[in-house]
């Protein structure tokens, strides 16, 4: 069987698709139909790879919209998957391409670099006789340590797509988690400080991150994780913190929100006084009513019960 | 038809733009793959490393202890991609945290009879008695060890051990390691030299001037000056290609530099082959399938492991149960043809829960690579390399020196020798650890005491040459000659059959005559892409003529070992020759021939004695 692979080419300034079609033989996956394709007709066609055992990182692309680490997806299942002869690769998305399917990553250390990305040991550890640690506390942070580095969680972030300036990748975030889940620092906060003031609460929540981790590391849960962390940890200054804060405080008293206070409590007065187009839409439509005084869910004893057995599973 | 745009439809509508916007701004954007001094030539590094693997990084951050030292890590990907990440089992070091039995004594003697008795020993006492030390090291950084009910991080039994002593994160214990030492190197603001592939050491007489570079991003080539170059540039696999558990990266490209400039590069010849690398493309199946009694069948039906080890059968050591499968090929007992010929590997009695429970891993592989469920059908394997014991001289175990001044090496480019004939699993992590830990501080050492006596005129001329050369190679016309994977594929064939598993004299002098062949072919290469942005096919021309030098003298150290031990077994010489050969093959390469010199083994406690498991 053949399979057409339409392959976004950019070289020094110039881009365009290019065709080429591959034979599928059994366990051929999308790197080695890359790599027949160098070989036997295009040697200018350029990505990287290391490893072909998904555990360096190196090779992944992005197959009809969607990151994939190149040497372990086998063509035919993607064939199947999207029912179709023909595959459209590019770069992984959010990043900026060096040529054909090569990205840069130097932004991406540096915002790695912007976590104090390594861990600070309590006081009675040292080199020379290392650190304790319970297996419990062992089992809460090593899933974040099997990240490869692979920018598969970043391509399709709906939130890094908006704007990158603001925010990190999700595979830093998972790093962060890694470092403040980890009982053998003795500095937590300093990390998730960090991770706070680079843009932990503007996360869409779009949950991409998590569909796309090869390794299956979840992003987006240890985003969520954070933003617990910042509670437990008392760092909920932020106005992402402030808000789920009004949230949770409206659903526990009244079991609804109470849209008319829930900027103020947010953003504070002033910021919120920013917000008045806003409001008046709000009220405009009916959304928002500041006149009525703020209604009691009837159900509030049930929902009051759901708040506390979720809190209850979360210690 | 709705005319409503969804929002997913409409980001990934911005994403184009987005990526469009972002293509066209690359011309004017600065990349900082290489520091702004490195581009400009005007900074002389202390210590330059090439490779970003364990040694490398470790070597780094060991030298940058000094803070008035300059340091650069130098790599051609960029950090994390290295060999290193794939290492699967654990680092060794007796610490008695989980064997309170364990010594020193019992990792060195191990170690030593594991390499059948090719390894220097008064390194393996060095080594041994550090490895445990680098572990708690490691802990201190962060590494994820996996940990046991006291919490001390938990050792467990390797191949070989006769005591657990391999510490580990789970079955990715290098690449927690990788990760540990990379996040220590950005929190210490190393300088990485990345997307760099190294084209030469540069040498006045005997004086170091630095290493010369392509940015593959720009393709100028750098010319970097240092007191003191690290090689930690990994393995060797590569010159069998697909058959081999390595990364495309371990191409020797700092074994021939190392050569170029007068470092021998020691015991060539031992290669060490895992015997179940999947036939299709010498993906590692792990060492556990045996363990947890999968069978060994050829074409004709047969377990076929009672001829080679009675009583061990397919739980024989690896180099007993790879040759048994290469002999099994080689008389016509095999399955399929040419490279990917292999043997079943028969998991269809182990119960499926037991599959699912410990070889969720072998199942996936299999599955993916061979199209095979294992729980209902046999799996195609073959030995495939997994392991390069060779490479450049240490000359001095204690500093990492190599006869060159100013030059050191570490981690699987180079030989200590610490694992002689064959290494011991969950002995290359600690040797990564300790030995670049040992050079890093080494060169360290070196460049506080020395000033830099290069010549940077030199340098510059070194990189001019190789300017003139990406110019002439990626120039010529399609008609010039055979391609680059052409002339690797008759290279692998070459070594594959003539100088793998087995060697005997004949192939091997064939295998030299061949190897030159290819050699005078590869100068009129094809490469086919004139680009200078990120140019992957020069880059692999560069890497070819590396594995043919590699290839060259492995055969060479084949030829010239006239017995059989650990990873190199000649049909011809099959015993081990102890009155002869228990010495090092050094092979050099002056005025372009490569020419064969001896070292005797250093032996302290343990004289060679049969090797019996």
């Amino acid at each position: 069987m053949d399979a057409t692979l339409r392959i976004q080419r950019f070289v020094e300034g110039k881009s365009w698709v290019q065709e080429y079609t591959v034979a599928v033989t059994v366990g051929m996956t999308i790197l080695e139909a890359l790599t027949t394709i160098k070989e036997k007709q295009d040697p200018t066609l350029s990505f990287t790879c290391s490893c072909r055992s998904s555990i360096c990182g190196a090779c992944a692309v992005r197959v009809n919209g969607n990151a994939e680490l190149a040497c372990e997806i086998l063509v035919e299942n993607l064939l199947k998957r999207y029912d179709t002869n023909t595959l459209f690769i590019e770069p992984l998305g959010n990043f900026r391409v060096i040529r054909d399917l090569i990205v840069d990553w130097d932004p991406k250390y540096a915002k790695l670099k912007k976590i104090k990305p390594v861990l600070q040991p309590k006081a009675e550890f040292s080199a020379e006789t290392g650190c304790k640690q319970s297996p419990e506390d062992f089992n809460k942070y090593k899933k974040y340590a099997g990240c490869i580095l692979c920018g598969s969680c970043v391509s399709e972030c709906n939130k890094n797509t908006l704007n990158q300036d603001d925010f990190l990748d999700p595979f830093v975030f998972v790093k962060a988690e890694k470092l403040v889940a980890d009982s053998r620092s003795r500095s937590p906060e300093e990390h998730l400080q960090a991770v706070q003031d680079a843009g932990l609460w503007r996360c869409f929540n779009c949950q991409e991150c998590t569909a796309k981790c090869p390794k299956g590391l979840d992003p987006a849960g240890a985003i969520e994780k954070l933003k617990e962390a910042t509670f437990r940890m008392g760092l909920s200054q932020d106005v992402g913190g402030k808000h789920a804060k009004a949230i949770y405080d409206d659903i526990s008293e009244s079991g609804m929100l109470d849209e008319s206070k829930l900027n103020i409590k947010s953003e504070g007065f002033f910021m919120a006084g920013l917000r008045l187009p806003m409001a008046l839409r709000l009220m405009n439509t009916g959304k928002m009513n500041p006149l009525e005084s703020h209604p009691v869910n009837p159900e509030i004893a049930t929902i009051r019960k759901v708040v506390q057995t979720a809190e209850k599973e979360a210690k | 038809m709705s005319t409503e745009i969804s929002r997913r439809t409409f980001i990934k509508g911005a994403t184009a733009a987005g990526v469009a916007l972002a293509a066209g701004t690359y011309f004017t954007w600065n990349g900082h793959n290489i520091p702004e001094p490195v581009k400009h030539g005007d900074v002389t590094y202390d210590v330059l490393v090439i490779g970003s693997g364990g040694a490398g990084m470790r070597a780094a951050l060991a030298a940058a202890e000094n803070k008035d030292l300059k340091v650069a890590v130098m790599t051609k990907l960029v950090p994390t991609r290295s060999a290193s990440t794939m290492a699967q089992g654990g680092m060794n070091g007796v610490t008695g945290v989980t064997d309170p039995q364990d010594t020193v004594e019992s990792h060195v003697f191990d170690t030593v009879k594991g390499g059948d008795y090719l390894c220097d020993q008064d390194a393996v006492e060095y080594f041994a008695e550090h490895a445990g030390k680098n572990i708690y090291e490691m802990d201190y950084m962060g590494y994820p060890y996996n940990r046991q009910e006291d919490g001390s991080f938990h050792q467990r039994k390797m191949g070989g051990s006769s005591h657990p002593r391999a510490a580990y994160f789970e079955d990715r214990a290098g690449h927690a390691m990788v990760h540990a030492l990379f996040e220590k190197c950005l929190e210490q603001n190393i300088d990485f030299i990345s997307e760099c592939q190294m084209l030469e050491i540069s040498m006045d007489g005997d004086k170091l001037n630095g290493v010369v570079a392509m940015d593959m991003r720009s393709g100028n080539l750098v010319g970097v000056a240092a007191k003191t170059v690290i090689i930690a540039t990994g393995g060797y696999g590569r010159v069998y290609w697909i058959r081999t558990s390595n990364p495309y990266s371990s191409t020797g490209d700092g074994i021939v530099a190392g050569m170029n400039i007068g470092i021998p590069f020691k015991d060539p010849e031992m290669v060490q082959f895992h015997p179940t690398g999947l036939a299709a493309n010498g993906v590692l199946l792990s060492e556990s399938s045996r363990a947890e009694g999968a069978l060994l069948i050829n074409g004709q039906g047969e377990r076929f492991m009672g001829k080679y080890a009675p009583e061990k059968l397919e739980l024989a050591t690896r180099d007993i149960v790879a040759r048994g499968i290469a002999t099994e090929i080689a008389e016509g007992r095999g399955v399929g043809e040419g490279i990917h010929a292999g043997v079943y590997l028969d998991f269809r009695h182990i119960p499926g829960e037991r599959i699912d429970e410990r070889l969720g891993q072998v199942r996936d592989l299999s599955r993916r690579f061979a199209g095979v469920d294992i729980k209902t059908e046999m799996v195609l394997i073959s030995p495939t390399c997994h392991y390069s014991m060779g490479g450049l001289e240490m000359a001095d175990f204690r500093t990492g020196a190599s006869r060159v001044p100013g030059v050191f090496v570490a981690g699987e480019c180079s030989c200590v020798s610490v694992h002689g004939a064959n290494r011991l699993g969950a002995n290359s992590l600690s040797e990564v650890l300790v030995f670049g830990h040992t050079a890093g501080d080494g060169a360290a050492a070196y460049a506080k005491d020395h000033a830099y006596e290069g010549n940077q005129e030199k340098l510059a001329q070194a990189c001019a040459k190789w300017q003139d050369k990406f110019n002439e190679v990626t120039n010529r016309p399609k008609s010039a000659g055979k391609t680059v994977p052409e002339i690797r594929d008759a290279m692998v064939n070459t070594m594959w059959y003539k100088a793998g598993v087995f060697r005997e004299e004949n192939q091997l002098q064939e295998a030299a005559m061949e190897l030159s062949a290819l050699e005078k072919e590869y100068e009129h290469c094809y490469v086919g892409d004139k680009s200078h942005v990120y140019n992957t096919a020069f880059e692999q021309y560069v890497e070819l003529g590396n594995l043919l030098q590699v290839s060259h003298s492995i055969v060479q150290g084949a030829i010239a070992r006239k017995e059989s031990r650990g990873g190199h077994s000649r049909r011809d010489y099959p015993k081990r020759d102890d009155v002869n050969f228990l010495k090092h093959t050094l092979i050099f390469k002056k005025d372009g021939q490569y020419v064969t010199e001896y070292k005797d083994v250093v032996i302290t406690k343990y004289q060679p004695q049969e090797r019996k498991y």
